[in-house]
């Protein structure tokens, strides 16, 4: 059995949406009250989330764009860049403890005193580009991480791994040109989904060109396609470019019963992709994989893929 | 949607009694491929195409000696004299609808854009039409596809953007296709948001079918059904 970090902190239910929105607080809710109900709670190594210092958000994100995010939540507008992006007067110190809580795990998992982590934060982050807010996301929680690795833990090579319906424009735009960072998202067909990005002729450029790894999935192709595709696109390529720890961007919205999507993934397909990058951890970097919630907007659905995907993380 | 918004305004050109040498040297240092020849108005008076540069060459089997001589002769000669006259043109009032239909009918690449009194205007090539056309489908800037199936009959389409102005989504584009059952049509909105849930759960709860549209391609293979 591993020992699982699970960062999660209250305080993460106080960055509110508008009534309605799909990215709301009940999301976290229903997740712990779906691994409690699993009995995984105990499983878990409980880590505490703090604010990220602004140095490390400063490692992704311009200043002008990380003061415009705080000023656009202190004069309480309601939202920043596009009305997708709803905010409130917490907002900013929210998203400075959600890419906080990850790098808290990785200190966790880089001192050997956990395994493998999965990260309950919100707001997501992997829209959000270098001086952009999209996509419900404001700081890019998986990319402050990378850079936190590189820069503080001194680890060179790191993989991400973005399993959420929606192509993480801003993680690759983040490390487009960057070649010690290689990006692979698997994710709905873009002429149909949210971005529309990450059609599979994206694959880096300059320096880190043959860096990024897009394949996009038509509607309603489900497990089948992607059982084929991580097989044969994101495993040769993880073990090609030889990472040394695993960042994944875990989004449960790609479910048939999610509304935001039409790729039609079953829980057993959620399964399936949990157990890849477990495999891939285990194989290539020494089982070291921190797991960061993104998307997943059905909220039955999502505490049971939660409860499902952390299952595999303590057993695998 | 006019030519004159998309076409390529920051002209190459040359006059008339301007020499092939300066010709080939103007097309080889800004990498084009198509040199008006206008006049002192502006009038457009032809176009110099790399091909009529080529034929105006010598052979290169000539001997090198025989080849310099005739090269630096003809090299002398006037734009004019090898330019192709009267090339088609469109007008500054042509709309990108037309545009497409005569590139298309005509398999040209690139169209000279005069107006009223023949003085060129700008250039639309099948790259800048591209780039229009990637802009009328919304498809530059982030959003999400719906695809939704709907009876033809008056009334429809303002039921669907009723319920997007509710959410007060903006929209990028609309297509709306031919379907298989004669009295239906496929409708997508393209919509400038990531959030697609409650208008998907309002369009469901109006009686719209959202199509998978896998299975619409499908269905539409030709070997499915005769």
């Amino acid at each position: 059995m591993n020992r699982t970090g699970f960062v999660y902190d209250e305080r993460y239910l106080k960055h509110i949406t508008f009534d309605g929105h799909p990215e709301c607080f009940q999301r976290l809710e229903a997740i712990v009250a779906g691994l409690q109900e699993a009995g995984l709670m105990e499983k878990l190594v409980p880590i505490a989330a703090e604010p990220a210092n602004q140095k490390w958000i400063e490692a992704v994100h311009s200043i002008h764009y990380i003061v415009r995010i705080e000023d656009a939540c202190l004069m309480g507008l309601p939202d920043v860049d596009h009305q997708d992006n709803s905010i409130c007067r917490d907002t900013y110190d929210i998203a400075l403890l959600a890419a906080g809580g990850v790098l808290k795990a990785i200190d966790q998992l880089m001192a050997g005193r956990i395994d493998n982590a999965f990260c309950a934060v919100r707001p997501p982050g992997h829209h959000a580009e270098t001086e952009k807010a999209m996509g419900f996301c404001f700081f890019n929680n998986v990319a402050i991480g990378a850079r936190y690795l590189q820069q503080h833990w001194g680890i060179e090579k790191i993989a991400i791994i973005d399993f959420d319906v929606h192509h993480g424009n801003g993680t690759q735009q983040i490390f487009e040109n960057d070649s010690s960072v290689f990006y692979y998202s698997i994710h709905e067909h873009p002429s149909f989904a949210y971005p529309g990005t990450g059609r599979d002729f994206e694959q880096g450029s300059a320096e880190g060109e043959g860096f990024t790894l897009n394949t996009p999935i038509l509607p309603g192709r489900g497990d089948m396609d992607y059982r084929k595709k991580l097989t044969t696109d994101m495993v040769p390529a993880i073990k090609r470019f030889e990472p040394e720890v695993l960042l994944v961007s875990a989004g449960f919205d790609g479910h048939s019963s999610d509304l935001m999507s039409g790729v039609n993934l079953s829980a057993e397909g959620y399964k399936f992709i949990s157990e890849t990058l477990m495999n891939l951890a285990n194989r290539y970097t020494g089982g070291r994989l921190i797991s960061v919630l993104e998307g997943g907007y059905n909220l039955d659905i999502l505490s049971s893929l939660v409860a499902d995907h952390l299952k595999v993380l303590i057993e695998q | 949607m006019f030519v004159t918004e998309s076409m390529n305004t920051d002209l190459v050109t040359i006059g008339p009694d301007a020499t092939l040498d300066q010709a080939r040297l103007l097309m080889a240092e800004k990498n084009i491929r198509h040199l008006p020849v206008i006049d002192e108005s502006e009038k457009l008076l032809g176009i110099v195409s790399d091909r009529d540069m080529r034929s105006a060459q010598p052979s290169s089997l000539l001997g090198a000696e025989e080849y310099e001589a005739t090269m630096a002769q003809v090299m002398g000669r006037r734009v004019e004299e090898i330019m192709t006259r009267d090339p088609l043109t469109i007008s500054v009032f042509y709309t990108l609808q037309d545009t497409l239909l005569v590139m298309q009918k005509r398999k040209v690449g690139a169209l000279p854009v005069v107006d009223e009194h023949g003085r060129l205007k700008g250039i639309m090539s099948t790259r800048d039409l591209l780039r229009a056309f990637v802009n009328i489908m919304g498809i530059g800037e982030p959003g999400s596809l719906l695809c939704i199936l709907v009876k033809d009959q008056p009334g429809q389409m303002k039921k669907i953007v009723d319920i997007i102005t509710e959410e007060n989504v903006s929209l990028g584009s609309v297509l709306v296709a031919r379907y298989w059952d004669k009295d239906k049509r496929a409708v997508f909105p393209y919509l400038m948001t990531t959030n697609v849930m409650t208008i998907k759960e309002k369009l469901i709860a109006q009686g719209f079918e959202l199509l998978n549209p896998m299975t619409w391609y499908i269905d539409q293979l030709p070997q499915k059904r005769p």
